[in-house]
């Protein structure tokens, strides 16, 4: 491959998108200035298009093993390069749970058939169950730095805290799916006046924010570290802030896309769409959270892509499961409703959900930089995307941007010496 | 009003509401005569769809159905609670099979009714589901008021009882809303959310409001996964209708309304039944009307909206 | 439109409805039930003047609305009044009135409607106007004016109290 970017910008998670001109063989970027054209490369036209790197996503289910009708690995790692992502990390909620060597395995086995990389986190507690402790050191061998028992909370405090002390010595971090599960109800929708309107019992943010409290002092206690994923409260990021800011806790956020997008009142009359885990809250929550992220309180943005079949968002709103697919839409959704008014700019993207996420996982972060590996995608602001089940490669399609039409295209993603995407 | 289906209030507008209680009015008459029949939907079929337990309601919609004339047949269902998804889903394309033009449903989980009426062209008529609505029972409560209150628009009824988990809250204050009466909820704390309505966890002090007509809703503890007051005694002599403060409702004339059933000696005393502004018979009797007005109502077969 | 009768020759025609009935009631009880709508306002004319002549008459409405077979070819169900006969129709001689008789099914419709309210000792049907073109066996026995129609003409009536004006006329199609 020898690729010769022309005319586009390139965006840093430093910086305000610079002009520059990109140049890639074999499978690194030879050069990034205003330069002519190399001789034997191809050309592409990049005017008023914007040259980043690719996105990493530290929080998708893809259902592979168990339940491949709503996704495989494979599906997953498609839909993520259709919406300029080139790494993900997997949830451990598939059937049978990530809890062990051997599954860490044959996941890993399965995504090194992929065409970008596939991470997986691995649970804390054996099959998520909350009663005993996965085998964490095994797991720590079989390459696992993430443990989480997403989907749900650890209910035990003092096991969490155990396998917090124990899990030290292996220099691994926990991640917090957080949420009391007494208070939590049937976890179908934020408790308020949408859910009175529509006669089900809410979950209140305070049921996520107590665990929140808890699983920091947890961690701050024991000296882990501790990541908190999908916060949808105001008073939940808060929690996060205070703690590691006047407490010096290891503690670090996640926001998805849709909680700062979305609100409760979007429900309407049951659209499964918009029933997720947690719930989406309040439009001052959104504004809270948008605010949080770009003052810095989220390390990173994740989409909690969660996919699920036509017939089961069918189902009447408290049977259909909770959840909503990110990869596709994440990124044109985010430059259409938050670069495009203004709201922040590429260099918080970049940060926030490729550099960070990177960093988090401990890899080496993706540069649109000279010497560095080829990793990177090129995105037309100008154009728009139709999220049809058609265009989505996710193999479900549950989400609120299906059918609508955003501001944003991903044109090119490229990995190595490989095109992934040129549309 | 070309509508397919009659599941909650909040989809009504006014003008609307306003129709099917005059609607009501030549139906109502109807029982007086000595064929108490008319001939309108002879031929269509009403398949009663219950999830859960109910005779009275199940009732009230069979005489209505059948004072139309319509066949009607009773959809035997398991009442367990663990009727998902997917096998309601087959009884209703079962129930398409067999052509039913009305399909009545009550069900646990909210929101139920509403995705049955996307896969069928019968028109479905909402009976209660979960907490989230009651539709005819909110047609019947509203036919009751305006018949002892013609002029309802600034008349006050204070609705008491467990709000939190009522489908009659919901859309019974929704439908005096839309018809400009005032509406506060009464009740325990626990059992009153914050809503745009009016809010008295004090009995007293919501007498003192003034309300026109008491509606007192059956404290469901089958419902309660929790307990949300400490016994039924309790409840009675904080929030329950008393013979003491019958006597000062009789004083002022305020009308007693109840969905029904009743749990006597917990939301009221057995003298409520035999105070002269008790309205509870007259709201089943009016139930059946307001039911014919909803059945007539309505048209089947109409283009299903959402797909 | 063609005016087949204009305000006085209504009026002529109804004052002939209720000679006609005067004449068959022969001092005897008739009680007149008027069709919505416009034969409950015919019905309520012919009232009047029988009153005058001193005639032992009763007044009802009915509202046929329920049990009309043609409700398919609506968007939606018509909107529904009260019947209002306050007197027991058990055995009774009553006057069906109604504005227009056409095809019969109307009074068809009439009559099933009646006989929900009791059983009648007589029924006789009395139309301001026929205008031919029956499909049922039907006859009224008490006519204001009949009118030489096509099958496709729309026959129009309107009258004081329930369209503020008063004629009769033909629309041809």
């Amino acid at each position: 491959m020898n690729l010769f970017l022309k005319g586009g910008e390139v965006a840093t998670e430093n910086e305000a998108p610079q002009r520059a001109d990109v140049w890639i063989a074999d499978g690194t970027i030879k050069a990034v200035e205003v330069m002519d054209a190399p001789k034997g490369a191809r050309v592409v036209d990049c005017s008023g298009q914007i040259i980043m790197p690719g996105m990493f996503d530290a929080h998708v289910h893809f259902r592979e093993p168990g339940q491949e009708k709503k996704e495989t690995i494979l599906d997953g790692t498609e839909a993520a390069i259709n919406g300029g992502i080139t790494g993900v990390v997997m949830m451990p909620n598939t059937s049978p749970s990530i809890d062990s060597p051997t599954v860490v395995k044959r996941v890993l086995d399965q995504g090194a058939r992929c065409r970008i990389p596939v991470l997986t986190s691995a649970c804390i507690t054996v099959d998520r169950k909350g009663h005993e402790m996965a085998p964490i050191a095994g797991l720590k061998e079989a390459g696992i730095l993430m443990l989480t028992d997403d989907g749900d909370a650890v209910p035990n405090a003092a096991l969490l805290k155990r396998a917090m002390e124990y899990s030290t010595e292996f220099d691994m971090f926990f991640a917090s799916h957080c949420e009391d599960p007494q208070l939590c109800g049937p976890r179908a929708l934020n408790e308020g006046p949408v859910s009175y309107r529509l006669g089900i019992q809410g979950t209140p943010a305070l049921a996520e924010e107590i665990c929140m409290d808890r699983d920091i002092r947890l961690a701050h206690a024991t000296g882990a570290t501790l990541h908190i994923q999908h916060v949808s409260s105001e008073i939940g990021m808060e929690t996060i802030r205070w703690w590691r800011d006047e407490r010096g806790a290891k503690v670090s956020g996640e926001v998805s896309p849709h909680h700062l997008m979305f609100a409760d009142e979007d429900i309407g009359d049951y659209n499964t769409h918009y029933k997720m885990n947690p719930p989406l809250r309040t439009r001052e929550d959104n504004t809270a959270l948008l605010q949080g992220l770009k003052e810095g309180v989220f390390r990173i943005i994740a989409t909690d892509h969660a996919p699920h079949t036509g017939f089961e968002k069918s189902q009447a709103f408290v049977d259909a499961p909770n959840g909503i697919t990110g990869l596709d839409t994440a990124l044109v959704s985010l430059h259409d409703r938050f670069i495009t008014t203004g709201e922040f700019g590429w260099d918080l993207i970049v940060k926030r959900y490729s550099a960070e996420p990177r960093r988090m996982m401990r890899l080496e972060v993706a540069e649109v930089a000279e010497g560095k590996p080829a990793d990177l995608i090129v995105f037309d602001p100008n154009k728009e995307t139709t999220f049809t089940k058609e265009f989505m490669k996710s193999k479900s399609s549950n989400t609120p941007f299906l059918n609508k039409t955003l501001k944003g295209s991903v044109e090119i993603v490229v990995l190595g010496d490989q095109i992934l995407l040129e549309r | 009003m070309a509508r397919k289906d009659f599941l909650d209030i909040v989809s009504l507008d006014r003008a609307e509401i306003i129709h099917l209680l005059d609607q009501a009015v030549p139906f109502k008459d109807l029982f007086t005569r000595s064929v108490k029949k008319v001939p309108a939907l002879k031929g269509k079929t009403v398949l009663m769809l219950f999830y859960e337990p109910s005779t009275r309601t199940l009732s009230s919609f069979e005489v209505a159905a059948k004072r139309l004339s319509a066949d009607v047949t009773i959809f035997d269902v398991p009442h367990s609670s663990v009727t998902k998804g997917e096998s309601v889903r087959d009884t209703i394309d079962t129930l398409q099979a067999m052509r039913a033009d009305y399909i009545v449903v009550r069900h646990r989980l909210s929101g139920q009714p509403a995705a049955i009426a996307r896969q069928t062209n019968a028109s479905v008529i909402n009976a209660g589901d979960g907490a989230h609505a009651h539709p005819t029972q909110a047609l019947l409560d509203a036919f009751t008021l305006r018949e002892v209150h013609p002029q309802m628009e600034g008349r006050k009824v204070l609705i008491m009882g467990d709000i939190l988990h009522s489908r009659v809250a919901r859309s019974t204050s929704t439908i005096l809303k839309k018809l400009g009466v005032e509406v506060a909820f009464c009740g325990p704390g626990s059992l009153v959310p914050q809503t745009r309505f009016r809010r008295f966890t004090n009995y007293e002090e919501a007498m003192k409001w003034g309300p026109d007509a008491v509606y007192l809703l059956r404290v469901q503890k089958e419902r309660q996964d929790a307990p949300f007051y400490p016994s039924d005694r309790e409840y009675h002599s904080v929030f329950g209708i008393t013979e003491e403060r019958l006597k000062r409702i009789s004083d002022k004339g305020i009308y007693v309304m109840h969905p029904g059933p009743i749990n006597r000696g917990v939301e009221l005393c057995d003298a409520v039944l035999d105070y002269e502004r008790c309205l509870i018979s007259q709201q089943v009797e009016n139930g059946i009307a307001a039911r014919m007005a909803v059945l007539f109502g309505l048209k089947p077969g109409l283009e299903n909206e959402i797909s | 439109m063609n005016i087949a009768l204009d305000p006085s020759a209504i009026s002529t025609a109804i004052t002939r409805l209720a000679d006609q009935i005067f004449l068959a009631a022969d001092g005897n009880e008739v009680d007149l039930v008027g069709i919505r709508s416009r034969g409950d306002e015919v019905a309520e004319r012919v009232y009047e003047i029988l009153k005058e002549k001193g005639a032992k008459v009763r007044l009802g409405v009915l509202d046929i609305s329920l049990y009309r077979d043609d409700y398919e070819h609506f968007s939606s169900n018509p909107t529904l009044q009260s019947s209002e006969i306050d007197f027991p129709v058990d055995g009774s001689h009553v006057v069906l009135v109604d504005d227009v008789i056409f095809t019969g099914r109307t009074i068809r419709a009439a009559l099933d409607a009646l006989f929900d309210y009791g059983r009648p000792a007589k029924v006789d049907l009395a139309v301001l106007i026929d205008r031919g073109h029956r499909e049922i066996p039907i006859e009224p026995r008490f006519v204001g004016k009949s009118l030489e129609t096509d099958r496709m003409d729309r026959v129009d009536v309107s009258l004081q109290k329930t369209d503020g004006k008063e004629s009769v006329g033909i629309i041809t199609q």
